[in-house]
C-alpha cells in the first residue's frame, strides 16, 4: 500500500514539474554575460519602473510597453514616465536590462512578445532588425532632429530609427594637472602628446591610465586615430567600408594604421607599469584620484568620475592624427536609437510618445536637464555637464568631428578587431601580424553576415 | 510465482516514479537542446532569422581552417595537461597529509573545501581584484618584484594565473573524494607491508596507491572533462585577454555565438568539442580502469 502511495506522490509531482513547464511565460532574469552592444557599464539587476497611478484619463488610456538599457539611467526613465502620464494619462511600462539585453530582445522578437519600442544601437543594427523595425520617415516630429544625429539611422533614404541620445569620445584629461605642470598648449599631434607626456612625467604624475583590459576600449581609441580616413573617400565612411567589404581594400594597405599604433605605443608607455589591466573602473577612479592625467573615455564616464570628484575640472583633448593637427577632432554622434515596432500593438500611441518627447516642454528638456547628456533635438538647452558643454564649445569653434564609423563594421567586429589589437598591446606581435590578423578576422565575419 | 511478477512489476513502477521525473527534467533542459544545437550546427543563423539556413558541412569545413579556433583548442589542451596533472597531484598529497593525524585536521578539510562551494564567476572576480588592486597594495608595502608582475596583462603570466585559480578552486573538491578512497583502504593489508618492513615511500607507491585506483579514475575524469570545458574563471579573470592569448574553447564559442551572432557557427564548434571530450574521457576512463587492483 505504501509503495502504492510512493509511485502517486512520484505521478503528482512529476506532473507538477510538467504543468510548470508548460504554463510558466515569465520573463527570465538576465544571466551573466555580456551584450555585446550594450558594454559599456557593469553588470546590474533588472529593473521595471512602475509609473504612479493614473488619475482622470482623457481618453482610452493606453500603456506602452517599452524595453530599454543602460539602467543607470532608471531614475530618469521613471521621471520621465511619470509626467507623461501626468500629461497624457497613458502609461508607460519600461523594462530596463543590461547585461543580456541583445539575447533577451531577440528571444522576445522570436517569441512574438514584441515591445512597442525598444533601444538598439544605430548602423550595424539598422540591418539586424529590418524586418521588425516601423519607417519613421515621414512622421513630422524627425523634421525637428539634428540631420547629423540621423545619419547613424539612415538607410537609402529611409529613417529608420530615433536618435535618443548624441555623445562624444576622446582623451579626457584633468585641467588642473595640466595647468599645475605648466602645460598651457594642448597636444594636438603625436609628438606634442608625448611632449606632454614627458612633462607629466617629470612632475611624477601618470599620464595615461588605458583602459586597455577593456574591450570596447581600445578599438574607441583605435578607430579615432584612424577617423580622417574618410578624407581619402570624399568624407563617405560609407564608401570606406564599402571598399573594405568587397575586400577592395585591406587593413594592411591603410598606411595610416602607423598613426594609430603609434599612438597606442605612446598611451601603453605612458600608462603605469600594467597598462593590460587598466579597466573603465580604474580609468575613472585613476582620473578622479589626481593618480593620472589623461583616460580615452566618452562623456558617459563623467557621472563616475565626478561622484568620486565633485571638484574636478575636466576637459577633452583631441586625438592626434600623425603630424596633422589640423585634422585632429573628437567623436561625435548618435549611437543608442529607440526603435518603433512595426508590428507593436499601440503603433499610434508610440509615435504621439515620440512626438510629445520631441516637442513637449518637458521632453525637450529631459536629456539636457535630467539625463546630462546632449540632446539630438533641434534648439534644446544645453546639457548640465562639463564634457557635453566641452563638446558644443569645440563644435562651434570648429574642431573636426567625426561619426562614430565603426560602428558601420559587420556586426562583431568592434569586439574581435579589438581583441586582435588588444593583442597587440599586448606585445610579441609585430604590426604586420596584427594587420593580417585584422584581416582575417574581417573576411570571417563577412563570411558570417553572408 | 505470480506473487513475484506483481512484485517485480511494482518494483519496476516504483523505480520509474522516482527516475521519471529527473529523466523528464533532463531530457527537456539537456538533450532536447543538445539535438538541436547538433541540428543548428548545419545552418548558418544569426540567432534572429526566423529560418535558419541549411548549409550542410559547411560550419565544419571552415572550423578546419579557423585559426582563432586552433589557438584556443592549443591552450585549452595545454591548461587541461597541467591542470589535471598539478591538481590530482596536490589532491592526493594533501589528502594523504589530511588523512593522518594532524592537528586540526577538520578545520584545514573544510578550509580546502570553501572555495568549492563558490561560484566561479565570484571567484574570478575576487582574484581579479587581488591580482590587481591587492598585488598593488602589496608592492608598496614589500617591495616585492612578485607583486610588480602584470599576471593578468602578460600572456604568460596569464596562464599562470588562471591556473593558480581553477586549482585553488577545484582542489576541495577531488581532497574529499580521495580522502574517502584512503579510508576504504584495509588496515591489513597496511599493517602486512609494516611487517614485510617496506618504508613510508615504498608502502605509499606499492600498497596505497594501486588500492585508491577507483578514486584517481574518478578524479581524473572529473578533472579532464572539468578542464576542456573552463569558461567562468577566464570569463570573470582575463576575458580570454590579452588578446585571445588566454581564450578557451569554451569562451571561443560565447564569443562566435554572443557576440559574432553567429549561432549556427557556434554550435558546430560546441558539437566538435563534445567529441573531443567524449574521445579523451572514454580513452582514460578504459587505460585507467585496466590498471584497478582488488586488495
Amino acid at each position: 500500500m505504501k509503495k502504492v502511495l510512493s509511485i502517486l506522490i512520484c505521478l503528482v509531482m512529476l506532473s507538477g514539474f510538467l504543468a510548470g513547464c508548460g504554463t510558466v511565460k515569465e520573463e527570465t532574469p538576465a544571466v551573466a554575460g555580456t551584450a555585446s552592444t550594450v558594454a559599456q557599464e557593469p553588470a546590474s539587476e533588472a529593473t521595471t519602473a512602475e509609473p504612479a497611478p493614473q488619475e482622470e484619463p482623457k481618453k482610452e488610456p493606453v500603456t506602452l510597453t517599452l524595453f530599454f538599457y543602460s539602467p543607470e539611467l532608471t531614475e530618469q526613465y521613471n521621471d520621465m514616465s511619470k509626467a507623461y502620464n501626468e500629461e497624457t494619462g497613458n502609461t508607460l511600462d519600461i523594462t530596463v536590462l543590461q547585461n543580456d539585453y541583445a539575447t533577451v530582445l531577440n528571444a522576445k522578437l522570436n517569441s512574438g512578445d514584441i515591445p512597442d519600442v525598444f533601444m538598439s544601437s544605430a548602423y550595424a543594427d539598422n540591418t539586424t532588425y529590418k524586418d521588425y523595425i516601423y519607417d519613421l520617415t515621414n512622421e513630422d516630429f524627425i523634421q525637428q532632429i539634428e540631420p547629423t544625429a540621423l545619419t547613424g539611422v539612415t538607410v537609402d533614404g529611409k529613417i529608420t530609427g530615433y536618435p535618443f541620445l548624441v555623445q562624444s569620445h576622446s582623451f579626457i584629461y584633468n585641467k588642473k594637472m595640466f595647468a599645475d605642470a605648466g602645460i598651457t598648449t594642448l597636444p594636438k599631434t603625436l609628438k606634442e602628446y608625448e611632449a606632454v607626456c614627458e612633462q607629466l612625467q617629470a612632475k611624477g604624475i601618470q599620464p595615461f591610465a588605458t583602459g586597455f583590459k577593456e574591450w570596447w576600449v581600445l578599438p574607441q581609441t583605435a578607430w579615432q586615430l584612424l577617423a580622417p580616413i574618410k578624407d581619402s573617400y570624399s568624407g563617405d565612411y560609407a564608401k570606406f567600408v564599402e571598399a573594405l567589404n568587397t575586400g577592395a581594400l585591406k587593413f594592411k594597405d591603410i598606411k595610416e594604421m602607423n598613426n594609430v599604433f603609434d599612438m597606442l605605443d605612446l598611451v601603453k608607455k605612458y600608462g603605469g607599469k600594467k597598462p593590460m589591466e587598466s579597466d573603465f573602473n580604474d580609468q575613472t577612479s585613476s582620473l578622479a584620484a589626481g593618480k593620472v592625467a589623461m583616460i580615452h573615455q566618452g562623456n558617459w564616464a563623467e557621472d563616475s568620475i565626478v561622484k568620486a570628484n565633485p571638484d574636478i575640472q575636466l576637459g577633452y583633448l583631441v586625438a592626434p592624427v600623425g603630424d596633422n593637427g589640423e585634422k585632429a577632432g573628437i567623436m561625435y554622434d548618435s549611437n543608442q536609437t529607440l526603435r518603433v515596432a512595426k508590428d507593436g500593438k499601440n503603433l499610434q500611441s508610440s509615435l504621439d510618445w515620440l512626438r510629445w518627447l520631441t516637442t513637449s516642454d518637458y521632453g525637450k528638456n529631459w536629456i539636457p536637464g535630467k539625463i546630462k547628456q546632449m540632446s539630438p533635438i533641434k534648439g534644446a538647452p544645453a546639457a548640465a555637464a562639463q564634457l557635453a558643454a566641452e563638446t558644443s564649445s569645440m563644435l562651434s569653434a570648429g574642431t573636426p568631428s567625426y561619426s562614430w564609423y565603426y560602428q558601420r563594421f559587420p556586426s562583431g567586429a568592434e569586439q574581435g578587431l579589438g581583441t586582435i589589437l588588444q593583442g597587440y598591446c599586448a606585445g610579441g606581435k609585430t604590426r604586420d601580424q596584427i594587420l593580417d590578423e585584422l584581416d582575417a578576422y574581417y573576411q570571417n565575419l563577412l563570411k558570417g553576415a553572408q | 510465482m505470480l506473487r513475484s511478477k506483481k512484485a517485480r512489476l511494482m518494483r519496476g513502477l516504483e523505480f520509474a516514479g522516482f527516475t521519471l521525473p529527473a529523466i523528464a527534467l533532463i531530457v527537456l533542459f539537456v538533450e532536447l537542446p543538445f539535438i538541436m544545437s547538433i541540428v543548428y550546427s548545419f545552418t548558418k543563423w544569426n540567432g534572429l532569422d526566423k529560418v535558419p539556413k541549411f548549409i550542410g558541412l559547411g560550419n565544419y569545413i571552415d572550423i578546419l581552417s579557423d585559426k582563432s579556433m586552433h589557438q584556443a583548442l592549443i591552450f585549452t589542451l595545454l591548461f587541461t595537461v597541467v591542470m589535471v596533472t598539478v591538481t590530482n597531484i596536490l589532491a592526493i598529497i594533501l589528502a594523504v597529509m589530511l588523512d593522518s593525524n594532524i592537528k586540526g585536521r577538520n578545520f584545514l578539510r573544510a578550509a580546502f573545501y570553501i572555495p568549492n562551494i563558490v561560484s566561479l564567476i565570484v571567484i574570478g572576480y575576487i582574484w581579479r581584484f587581488v591580482f590587481s588592486e591587492g598585488f598593488e597594495s602589496l608592492y608598496n608595502l614589500t617591495n616585492a618584484g612578485i607583486f610588480e608582475i602584470s599576471w593578468l596583462g602578460d600572456a604568460k603570466y596569464g596562464f599562470i594565473s588562471i591556473v593558480l585559480v581553477s586549482v585553488w578552486q577545484a582542489i576541495g573538491f577531488y581532497l574529499v573524494i580521495y580522502i574517502a578512497g584512503l579510508q576504504t583502504v584495509p588496515r591489513d593489508v597496511i599493517e602486512a607491508s609494516y611487517i614485510d618492513g617496506a618504508g613510508g615511500l615504498r608502502r605509499f607507491f606499492g600498497v596505497t596507491l594501486p588500492l585508491i585506483m577507483p578514486s584517481i579514475t574518478i578524479c581524473v575524469f572529473y578533472s579532464l572533462s572539468n578542464a576542456l570545458k573552463t569558461f567562468d574563471v577566464i570569463l570573470s579573470l582575463t576575458y580570454g585577454g590579452p588578446g585571445t592569448s588566454t581564450t578557451s574553447i569554451a569562451l571561443d564559442i560565447y564569443k562566435t555565438a554572443f557576440s559574432e551572432n553567429r549561432f549556427g557557427y557556434g554550435t558546430a564548434k560546441s558539437v566538435v568539442l563534445f567529441l573531443l571530450i567524449l574521445v579523451i574521457t572514454v580513452l582514460q576512463v578504459t587505460v585507467f580502469k585496466k590498471r584497478e587492483v582488488e586488495a
